[in-house]
């Protein structure tokens, strides 16, 4: 009886251990959809478009502090400077300082601003840390990303809401004022996560230059001032928040906001009210502070339906609001003025949409969006007795679709089509089609047609002819109403190759594009018009090698050329389209740098080390719209990071860095012969616990 | 002598004996599923289907219904139903749908002829199948608590030539940092049957860190592979009916027990939007369970 009971207790405690212990319930247990169609990146050998991805340990390695230079690792991307903190990224080469021929998307809200339809990527409430990684679309991509895609599309993704659990403080000191503190902290939960970044980053731009550049003498060099040159020094207060509700298998709700408060030095040097200026006419720029407040909203829901299918609905709300004031020196008489002015941007976007397996082989991606507009502006000139204010409003209508459609294992259809309808009245259709051919599992060919157009900005439409400062305030008449969108046809043929053995990939591409009904500024009419053509042609690989596991290189190039009807233009009258390039006279033709490429080397070494090197080489080139005082020569650049991981404590771990950027200090001039960029160097400290 | 409390028992067994209208000869087995949840019945179902002539199957839809009734063989279905007849008979009992672990607990305590049908698969096939699907992906991690038995694994990886990245669980709330620590060395992540770790509350967190890390889950069903994991080796109960089945009617025939066994028949699922995601190039689903096949042949 004893010996029973004994047997039987055992079993009692058995029985209750056998709740913990694994049963044929942690087998057959349901689980909710973690990997949706929403969550998968397009593998780059079904996409319809060449694609480059910047994923975080490349963001790491590379030791940019900028989303814009990370740019620099993508073939064929012009990454420039107007000033230290005003970025100018372009595919194609150089438009002027408000490049706005790309599409800009973070979490899918787009970030480029009314009234200039540019990225004001100072007042971005992100910072590179908060980046899990960028895809990078190269060629027109209209027929899923809409107007202002002709050239490309960079689309951010922001790291997960339960990206992290536990709180990080990363502190970097360097040259050049480079002084960036941040804190972040998030938590996960069963069915809510959230992180937050508090970061403030501060920079004193680029260097002074202290001698003539490309060989000009000071008689040449009209504007003495030229010489220490740049005031564009930058600091940004930001919060960003990233929450992520899913309190079942199927419902997920987004939750972001942000805020971003930005302090940059702007104006010039030889635009400062001095006694050396004299020759000044009212376009003055002296050194000051533009001041943007910038914030976002973004609520996203998304529902997994049967058999895949997916629903999801997205709302945002983006606003930039800018300020400066400064005195200006007008025909030898100095006002203290101040000008004022003032510029209020802001977007509403909502947009639904419907991934839709249509069986195991035909996906069909569909939706609608709706988006506001608007831009108000302020402008006080009191040295000219000019006063006046603008406001505008556009909505936009949109609705898209994209079929894939697997045809048979090997050949792959991608088909898709976007139509938008503005309040000016312009209704546009941008089709693609690409036809992806899978040679082998590892190999394949796309060829590819599509048309993009790009709608006119507040800025072109509503261009203002006074403009001093750094701001542009649309004029308060419309004076190109009549401007038609630009539109660019794309043809394309890619090569994806997955050499396993080899431990290597290869991404090559060729592409032809022909830019009708281009808009430029008129030097007759004074205002923006259509009749600019162009064609670009080029030739781009990306190379990726992994010599092992922690030892890897990739390796990119781009070759590009261009022509256009610059040369009839400018001898019809259109100064501005006067090539200040000597040798080449297609003012279009010259602002492209023929050749460009980027290398990065990461390895892993022994004792928690980690170092990379990068290498950057871009072609001499003429910017579009500068002088000849501005000619770009060619730029070399080599960057080190070195890094050690600490276990500080029990669990505190941290790493340390010292990132040298042109460690070989090959000085080099960029789109402004001021902008010089010398060897800096940082550290960075790092704390996780 | 008998007990007052064992008085109820032998009455509701008695009753059974009168109340049946078993033929003479028949050979009779009673199936004891946990309960009347929709896998159990899947199992019956299958289990039901195709009985030989002279087997007489009775069902009890819940564990807590079984006390000692009598019968020529009695079949438990799942772990729950293999500990309550266990604890109150020592008449033989086939174990189906149980991990091997559980039994090889169950073994130690209970007196009776007994064997089983277990629900895991051997170490040896999912190594093999990870060797198909990815030959090249070496370091294997594994994240356990207690109740995992991992050194089989770490032999069977060696063979092919992997390295197992183990790492034991700290405590729940270190799963995180846990997790890291894994992924950081490894090509894979390998799921093992381990309900602190692996949840429906875990398995997102889970999931998106080794998706973000371009590391694939290897899980261990269906719903896993459905949830975002990249492949998954599981036998359906249907499979492990049909293999009780023949257990059965091999002890009808023999009266020996055969010995305690790993699925026979098994599945495969592969994500092949994971798979593409993450540039993994992966044969067919044929081929795959060819090569599995071929692999275990040789074996023998």
């Amino acid at each position: 009886m004893k010996k029973r009971y004994a047997l039987m207790l055992c079993l009692a405690c058995k029985t209750g251990y056998a709740s913990e212990e694994v049963n044929e319930s942690d087998y057959y247990q349901e689980l909710p959809v973690v990997l949706s169609a929403s969550r998968l990146s397009q593998p780059l050998s079904d996409a319809p478009n060449a694609m480059t991805v910047i994923d975080r340990k490349m963001i790491v390695a590379s030791g940019f502090r900028t989303i814009a230079d990370l740019m620099k690792l993508v073939p064929g991307m012009y990454v420039s400077y107007y000033r230290g903190s005003q970025p100018i990224v372009a595919y194609h080469g150089t438009t002027d300082e408000f490049s706005r021929r790309m599409q800009v998307l973070i979490d899918g809200r787009s970030v480029y601003m009314p009234p200039t339809g540019t990225v004001s990527w100072a007042d971005l409430p992100i910072t590179v840390d908060d980046i899990e990684r960028i895809e990078v679309i190269r060629g027109p991509a209209a027929a899923s990303y809409g107007a202002n895609s002709t050239q490309g599309v960079i689309s951010i993704i922001t790291r997960d809401a339960g990206s992290m659990d536990g709180k990080s403080v990363t502190y970097r000191h360097g040259d050049k004022g480079i002084n960036d503190a941040e804190a972040r902290f998030g938590k996960r939960g069963d069915t809510y996560d959230y992180r937050m970044t508090l970061a403030y980053t501060a920079d004193n731009g680029y260097d002074s230059l202290t001698s003539l550049p490309n060989g000009y003498t000071m008689a040449t060099f009209k504007a003495p001032g030229l010489l220490n040159n740049s005031n564009d020094s930058n600091q940004a207060r930001m919060l960003n928040y990233r929450g992520d509700y899913h309190p079942n298998g199927i419902d997920r709700y987004d939750i972001q906001f942000g805020f971003n408060h930005d302090v940059q030095g702007v104006g010039f040097n030889d635009k400062n009210p001095s006694i050396y200026n004299s020759y000044m006419g009212t376009n003055g720029d002296p050194f000051h502070d533009l001041i943007g407040n910038s914030d976002y909203a973004q609520l996203g829901w998304t529902r997994q339906l049967d058999h895949g299918a997916e629903l999801s609905l997205r709302y945002s709300h983006s606003r930039l609001d800018q300020y400066e004031a400064f005195p200006v020196y007008l025909a030898g008489v100095y006002f203290p003025g101040p000008v004022v002015q003032s510029l209020q941007s802001s977007r509403d976007e909502i947009e639904l949409q419907h991934t839709l397996p249509l069986n195991d082989s035909n996906r069909l991606v569909y939706g609608a969006g709706y988006q506001v507009d608007r831009a108000g502006g302020q402008s006080a000139m009191p040295p000219v007795s000019q006063y006046y204010s603008s406001s505008y409003v556009y909505s936009e209508y949109r609705a898209f679709a994209h079929d894939e459609w697997h045809i048979t294992p090997k050949w792959l259809l991608n088909l898709g089509g976007m139509f938008e309808k503005d309040d000016l009245g312009q209704f546009n259709t941008s089709p693609r089609v690409a036809l992806n051919y899978h040679v082998t599992p590892g190999q394949t060919l796309r060829a590819g047609v599509s048309v993009a157009y790009r709608a006119s900005s507040t800025a072109e439409t509503s261009y203002p002819l006074l403009q001093p400062g750094a701001l542009i305030i649309p004029a308060p008449v419309m004076n190109s109403p009549g401007l038609q969108p630009e539109k660019l046809v794309s043809r394309e043929i890619g090569y994806i190759g997955e050499f396993p053995e080899w431990a290597t990939s290869v991404d090559l591409r060729l592409y032809s594009d022909q830019l009708s009904n281009g808009i430029y500024l008129s030097s007759t009419a004074r205002s923006f018009v259509n009749g600019m053509t162009g064609e670009y042609h080029g030739f781009e690989a990306t190379v990726k090698h992994e010599f092992d596991q922690d030892n890897s290189l990739t390796v990119n190039f781009a070759h590009a050329w261009a022509a256009s009807n610059g040369v009839l233009l400018a001898a019809s009258g259109q100064k501005i389209m006067v090539s200040a390039d000597p040798s080449n006279s297609d003012i279009l033709a010259a602002s492209i740098p023929g050749n460009s490429a980027s290398a990065l080397y990461m390895v892993r070494l022994p004792h928690d080390y980690s170092f990379s090197a990068s290498g950057y080489y871009q072609a001499a080139m003429q910017p579009f719209d500068r002088g000849a005082i501005d000619y770009q020569p060619a730029e070399r650049r080599i960057d080190v990071r070195i890094a050690k991981a600490l276990a500080v404590s029990a669990g505190v771990k941290g790493s340390v860095a010292l990132v040298l950027q042109n460690l070989l200090n090959q000085a080099y001039t960029e789109y402004i012969a001021s902008n010089l960029f010398n060897r800096r160097g940082y550290v960075m400290l790092t704390l996780d616990w | 002598m008998i007990s007052a409390r064992r008085i109820p028992a032998l009455i509701l067994l008695l009753l059974c004996v009168f109340a049946s209208d078993v033929r003479a000869g028949d050979f009779r087995v009673l199936l004891v599923l946990s309960d009347n949840a929709p896998l159990y019945q899947r199992f019956a179902k299958a289990f039901m289907q195709d009985l030989p002539q002279g087997m007489r199957v009775d069902q009890l839809q819940h564990a807590e219904d079984f006390d000692s009734q009598k019968s020529d063989l009695i079949i438990s279905v799942g772990v729950r139903a293999a500990y309550r007849v266990a604890e109150k008979t020592s008449q033989p009992l086939l174990a189906a749908m149980i991990p091997s672990k559980s039994y090889e607990d169950l073994k130690e305590t209970r007196q009776g002829g007994m064997s089983a049908i277990y629900l895991d698969q051997p170490w040896n096939r999912q190594v093999e199948m990870l060797h198909a699907v990815m030959p090249n992906r070496k370091r294997i991690g594994v994240l356990y608590s207690e109740a995992q038995e991992i050194a089989g694994l770490r032999s069977e990886l060696a063979r092919r030539h992997g390295t197992l990245i183990a790492r034991h669980l700290g405590g729940k709330d270190t799963l995180s940092s846990d997790l890291e620590e894994v992924l950081s060395a490894s090509d894979v992540l390998l799921a093992v049957p381990d309900s602190e770790i692996y949840n429906a509350n875990s398995i997102r967190n889970i999931l998106l860190s080794s998706y973000r890390r371009g590391i694939p889950l290897v899980g261990f069903s269906e719903a896993y592979v459905r949830a975002g994991a990249l492949c998954a080796i599981f036998s359906t109960p249907e499979q492990l009916a049909l293999q009780t089945a023949d257990a059965a009617v091999s002890y009808s025939k023999t009266g020996r027990l055969p010995e305690a066994q790993y699925p026979e028949q098994y599945s495969i699922a592969i994500n092949r939007s994971v798979a593409s995601t993450l540039g993994m190039v992966i044969g067919t689903d044929e081929a795959i369970f060819l090569q599995l096949r071929k692999s275990s042949e040789d074996k023998r």
